[in-house]
Formats: structure tokens, sequence, C-alpha cells
């Protein structure tokens, strides 16, 4: 398959969980990247950041002509986003990334059978 | 009730900078905890990232880390797929946007708990500065 189809195919779902779920963009462009696609890690979740971006702005617009935008429930989790980012880029070498992974994937398990329950 | 929110904000965003993600995390504390729909959770999610990701960004392109022509045409194609889906998920059944929100964590997270360590932990060497990389050289996956 062409290069440019299999990258258009590859932002077309980034798209579609984003704009469904309001996350998860990420998650398949990284691996979509690395494995379908060639990149490099760094590359790749680098290239990750700047197709989510354009992709989150068009969703939050079109949940705000919907009315479905709270910037007054927003502003704790930003203020705190931007310390984490600036924290994050410092100790990125230093963090068991693998083991963080495998937590994080465990609560999100959790959490998923929550959603799927209603609960 | 506040400071606690811009503590998991902190924690999130920590994790978003390792690539593990943090906005779905977010999405599931906010419905979890904090009381709120998955709509108007997914909405804070998205303006979090919108405020939070350009300085990263940044740094990523000053690193010559984004490969811009491939982020261009994905970019292109998840837009459209992008608003097509945020009016799905805005008209849906709430319940339905929930559990299938639930069905797309338990495929992360079994994903995400069964990881291996990545094969590039191993010393990579540096990029020779300015090369631009190969386009399509069909490196097999690891």
């Amino acid at each position: 398959m062409k290069k440019n189809v299999k990258l258009a195919i590859t932002g077309a779902l980034a798209g579609t969980a984003n704009g469904f779920f309001g996350a998860g963009g990420g998650m398949f462009l990284v691996p979509l990247f690395t494995k379908w696609l060639g990149m490099e890690q760094k590359t790749a979740f680098a290239t990750s950041v700047a197709v989510i971006l354009p992709l989150s702005v068009v969703s939050a617009v079109v949940y705000f002509c919907q009315g479905g935008l709270d910037f007054l429930g927003a502003w704790p989790y930003l203020l705190g986003g931007l310390a984490g980012g600036i924290i994050s880029g410092r100790v990125f070498k230093k963090m068991p990334v693998t083991w963080l992974r495998r937590i994080f994937g465990a609560l999100i398990l959790y959490g998923g059978i929550r959603a799927v329950l209603l609960l | 009730m506040q400071a606690i929110g811009v503590l998991v904000g902190l924690a999130t965003g920590v994790l978003s900078g390792f690539g593990i993600g943090g906005g779905s995390l977010l999405i599931l504390y906010l419905t979890s905890f904090g009381g709120m729909a998955q709509l108007q959770a997914a909405g804070i999610n998205l303006l979090y990232f919108i405020v939070c990701a350009p300085s990263a960004l940044v740094s990523h392109v000053k690193n010559k880390l984004v490969d811009g022509k491939s982020a261009l045409i994905c970019a292109a194609a998840g837009v459209v797929t992008g608003i097509a889906a945020s009016l799905l998920a805005l008209h849906l059944d709430l319940s339905l946007v929930r559990r299938a929100f639930g069905v797309f964590l338990l495929y992360i997270g079994a994903r995400e708990l069964l990881c291996k360590t990545p094969p590039e932990e191993k010393k990579d060497k540096p990029a020779a500065p300015g090369s631009e990389p190969d386009r399509g050289s069909g490196r097999p996956a690891p």
C-alpha cells in the first residue's frame, strides 16, 4: 500500500477515536506509525502530538458549538497538566516507563470494566 | 476539590509526557470520581490537550523529531473523521458512548498491561543532525 494511503488511514482512525472519546488518538497513532509505517519510536511520539493537536482543536470546536465544553470545570486540570508536562520533560530519562505502563494498563482495565457496566 | 484537580492534572500530564495515555486516565477520573458525564469529561480532556501539548510540540519540532509531511496527511484525514465522530458522540445515547469508551479502554488496558520493554531502550545512536529520515525505509517491525 502507498505510504500516503497508510498515513491517511492512520489519521482517520486517530480522528475517530479523538472525536468520539475525546482521547486516545495517540493510542492508535504511535503503534501504527512504528509498526506499519516504520517510524522511529521518538519520531512517532513527537509526530503523534503534531497530529492530535489540530484534531483536538476541531473536536473541541464541535463540542463547543454543541454546548459541550465546561471551561469552569476544566481549569484545575489545565493548570496541573501544564506543570505535569514540564516535570515530565525533566524526569523522562529516570523513569521506569515499562512499569508505569503496566500500572497504567491495570488502572485502565479496571476503568474499562466500570465503563462497560455503566458504573 | 480544586486542589485535587490540579494534582490529578499534574499526574496525568506527567504520564502524557511519557507517551502513556494520560488523557484516557483523566477522563476515567472525571467520570468515576469527578461526577462528570462522559462527554463533559471528554470535552475537558480536549481542552487539556490543547493547553498542554503546544509546549511539548515546540520542543519536539526544535529537536527535529516531527515528521511534518506525515503529520499533515494524517491530520487532514483525521480532521474529517474527527468532526464526524464528535458530532456522532454528541448525538448518540450517552450510555452507548460510555460503553464504547469502556471497550476501547479494555483493549488499551490489556495492551499496556502486557507491554514488553521496548527494544530501543538499548542505546540508540544519535542521528546525524539535520539528516532527513529516510522515508518508508521498510524497517521491520520489532
